[in-house]
């Protein structure tokens, strides 16, 4: 069964948010989503970006209020 | 045949490009410039980039566990004011979570006369000299801050 786990990252600007998705990134298991929260646009640009790159999969994003939320699922 | 030769070249050398060693020697001891060295080196060591970083000159009085803050510009002032990510907590992040390597350079710890125990912990690799990190330096992308 796939976790999800929560990193809120308002408030942190680029490249904080990126850095601590990673860290998460390395506790789960594959499979497992992580949704990455951030006010920070360039890291909401970002993200997906280095998503693609290292090859995980970005599942979803959403623009909220004041906020962007990143979905990631865990590849390899 | 040919066209697919030259489609297989250049797929080749984009992997070879995106494997090539980022090598950034940072000697500006301006706030703005060090940020923007740390968020290259983390980012890119983060991105499955190996990146080895030099660290000399002004540079240096950043990487001491005694610095007190940042000497800098007006963009330093709003990194500040903003809570930017730290400089410094950036190459180690980038160390702890990528491919990343620091050296403090040889020359600059012999003038000061420091030793590496009054560096920041957890980044530095031991003292290393500039022909060695040039002659490394050959097969990548050299950057200098």
């Amino acid at each position: 069964m796939s976790e999800t786990t929560t990193v809120d990252a308002r408030g942190a600007y680029c490249p904080g948010p990126l850095m601590e998705l990673i860290a998460t990134l390395k506790l789960v298991e594959v499979g497992d989503e992580i949704e990455v929260l951030s006010s920070d646009k360039g890291s909401a640009n970002d993200i997906p970006e280095w998503v693609a790159k290292v090859k995980h999969e970005l599942v979803g994003i959403d623009e909220k209020d004041d906020h962007w939320s990143i979905v990631v699922k865990k590849l390899k | 045949m040919a066209n697919r030769a030259l489609e297989r070249r250049g797929l080749q050398e984009a992997i070879h490009m995106s494997a090539d060693t980022l090598f950034i020697i940072l000697s500006s001891g301006e706030h703005e410039k060090i940020q923007l060295a740390g968020m290259i080196a983390s980012v890119a060591a983060v991105s499955e980039r190996p990146v080895e970083v030099f660290v000399s000159m002004n540079a240096m009085f950043a990487f001491r566990k005694d610095r007190s803050d940042y000497q800098g510009g007006e963009f330093s002032k709003l990194m500040k004011d903003k809570n930017a990510p730290d400089a410094i907590e950036l190459f180690q992040q980038g160390r702890m979570l990528g491919d990343l390597k620091v050296y403090p350079c040889s020359m600059a710890m012999d003038i000061s006369g420091w030793e590496e125990s009054e560096l920041v912990e957890d980044l530095f690799e031991p003292p290393a000299g500039l022909t060695k990190f040039l002659s490394d330096a050959e097969n990548g992308h050299l950057v200098t801050i």
